[in-house]
């Protein structure tokens, strides 16, 4: 235990109390919850996690329309304000919920069980969780997924991950999206996978392109893989 | 208006969101305890926490205004990152912003040993 300083406390007019409890204890707890409901139907939740403008929803809208028919999908929105991705999603063919934040910077565990009483997904789908743009809070805060999927967009350069590692140390999957801008910005595309796989050794890596639809497959091949892991 | 916001956890610092799930382990503990004033809070941050030591002091105060541990001292134990190198089978810590490379030899270990703790770990009460 870590806590020599308590030994520099004034005994004779206090006393300690020895706690040892996770600060967001609270949080994980429903976090648990939301994983058994999930477990209990086959059902397997994805966290999306990303800066604000990485291409999310249109690597969703996309992702719905390929892959809707033969996979059942909700998405849980998560936004500041407004309706607007939520109204993207649903033109796309899948359920949507959108559960603004106010000006909270990430998604809690119980507004997730909150938002499934409300969408009810079926036995055996996906449930996209669409993080707040934001790329340290969402970090700490598990939500019950079966995987985090970390989503950066190659205008906004590959040293990300070392920037912030608190995000990308804890991804399962780290999508490089809109790739077909390449030509056009100093992006290094082995580089960044190299500073990711820094702070998450192994990380697993998938570049695409949500809007012409290059190497989409290799998404849709983990997300199947997902569901049977 | 704003202590409002902060109460349901409205605003755009996380911290403030630890800083309320703090203060509900520290109310439960006062409760079992029965204690109507906590003095100070130990808590253990690691690095790769993503907590900001000084947002995490201004929302404590911030957070506990008019409960058990108004005025109280939050005491954080900053964790500096440690991992497990299997190439050279020791512990070690990685230099800033080189990620969980192994200083020594330059291998990334899959494993950390410290620097994710966000612990709860005391509170000191009047006797």
């Amino acid at each position: 235990m870590q806590n020599g300083h308590l030994d520099q406390l004034d005994a004779t007019d206090a006393r300690t109390v020895v706690l040892e409890r996770a600060v967001l204890a609270t949080n994980d707890a429903l976090a648990a919850v939301n994983r058994q409901w999930f477990a209990d139907r086959r059902i397997v939740a994805l966290n999306l996690v990303s800066s604000p403008g990485s291409g999310k929803t249109t690597l969703l809208e996309r992702t719905i329309r390929d892959l809707g028919a033969d996979l059942p999908m909700v998405v849980i929105e998560g936004d500041q304000a407004t309706e607007n991705d939520s109204a993207r999603i649903r033109a796309a063919g899948a359920r949507a919920l959108q559960v603004n934040t106010g000006t909270g910077c990430h998604l809690e565990a119980g507004i997730i069980g909150r938002a499934l009483d409300v969408l009810a997904p079926q036995a055996d789908s996906l449930v996209i969780i669409e993080n707040v743009g934001n790329l340290v809070c969402p970090a700490l805060f598990d939500l019950g997924e079966r995987a985090k999927v970390a989503i950066l967009s190659v205008t906004e350069g590959d040293d990300k991950p070392a920037k912030y590692p608190y995000m990308f140390a804890v991804a399962d999957l780290l999508v490089i999206n809109k790739i077909d801008l390449l030509p056009y910005v100093d992006f290094d595309v082995k580089r960044c996978i190299a500073n990711a796989r820094a702070v998450r050794p192994g990380l697993e890596a998938i570049a695409v392109s949500a809007k012409t639809g290059e190497n989409m497959d290799a998404w849709y091949s983990w997300i199947r893989r997902s569901r049977v892991g | 208006m704003l202590a409002k916001r902060i109460a349901r956890g409205h605003t755009d610092l996380h911290e403030i969101s630890v800083a309320l799930s703090l203060l509900d382990g520290v109310r439960k503990a006062a409760l079992e305890q029965g204690v109507e004033r906590v003095n100070a809070v130990h808590v253990r941050v690691g690095a790769l926490s993503g907590i900001a030591r000084d947002a995490l002091l201004f929302s404590w105060d911030v957070a506990t205004a008019d409960s058990v541990a108004q005025g109280s001292e939050l005491r954080i134990e900053e964790i500096p990152l440690v991992v497990f190198c299997e190439h050279c089978a020791g512990e070690r810590a990685p230099l800033p912003g080189s990620g969980l490379l192994c200083p020594e030899c330059g291998h990334a270990s899959p494993r950390i040993v410290h620097g994710r703790e966000m612990q709860l770990v005391a509170m000191e009460v009047p006797a």
